[in-house]
């Protein structure tokens, strides 16, 4: 049983992606999408939590284009296509509105 | 697959995009949409009183492009809308609102179409917040 868990919500404004990191599984996926993407703002302390994890990252990549953040290469950039892919190859979707 | 897409934002927020597009991609790949649930804040989508400035994506005319071209299920939260002054005809009526502002492909109905919705469906995904 694996969880896509998606994230719209920017890291530096609540704890939305700490509380997702405490709970999220070893088979479970992380996607950033909205301003979540800043996530990735290279040597942020969310960029290193991030890093340190092994779980799977994904980017949807035209958010992270428009807001210039450039894909680490432990991070998987997704169009829309690959996000209902991502959504139908793990059991759940559970968004953090 | 068979997917139900639940809205929870207003027109103008960037999530209220990304849901179109999922949807989109999602009938684009060859899957179902068993409905399109919009409550909270979603309900702003189906209003046709929204005026979205020129240079800036029309979301609510988006959708009913959308939903009439793919003749899907787009059902609006009653509660939700009302208390929102997102009425249609006949809740215009029923309330004395001269304010009618939700018409087809749209309906008004309760969260047990969500529920219902889940239940037939492989998948439920939501949009809102950011």
């Amino acid at each position: 049983m694996s969880t896509l868990h998606v994230l719209s919500h920017s890291p530096f404004g609540d704890d939305r992606l700490s509380s997702c990191l405490r709970l999220i599984g070893s088979a479970d996926a992380l996607l950033l999408c909205g301003d979540a993407v800043y996530a990735l703002q290279p040597d942020s302390a969310p960029f290193f939590a991030l890093q340190d994890r092994t779980i799977k990252v994904f980017v949807l990549d035209e958010d992270a284009q428009a807001r210039a953040i450039d894909i680490p290469d432990w991070a998987e950039a997704v169009d829309y296509p690959a996000f209902v892919e991502l959504s139908i190859h793990h059991d759940k979707v559970n968004s953090w509105l | 697959m068979k997917f139900a897409i639940a809205l929870f934002s207003a027109a103008h927020a960037p999530s209220s995009r990304r849901a179109l597009l999922f949807a989109q991609a999602a009938l684009a790949g060859g899957h179902q949409i068993v409905r399109l649930f919009f409550y909270q804040d979603g309900v702003f989508n189906a209003s046709d009183a929204v005026v979205t400035p020129q240079d800036e994506l029309d979301l609510p005319k988006q959708w009913r492009a959308f939903i009439s071209e793919k003749q899907l299920d787009g059902v609006v939260c009653i509660a939700a809308a009302l208390r929102r002054g997102v009425l249609n005809e006949e809740e215009a009526r029923r309330y004395q609102r001269n304010a009618a502002s939700v018409s087809a492909p749209w309906e008004l109905s309760g969260l047990g179409q969500l529920h219902d919705a889940v239940q037939d469906a492989d998948r439920l995904i939501c949009f809102g917040g950011a």
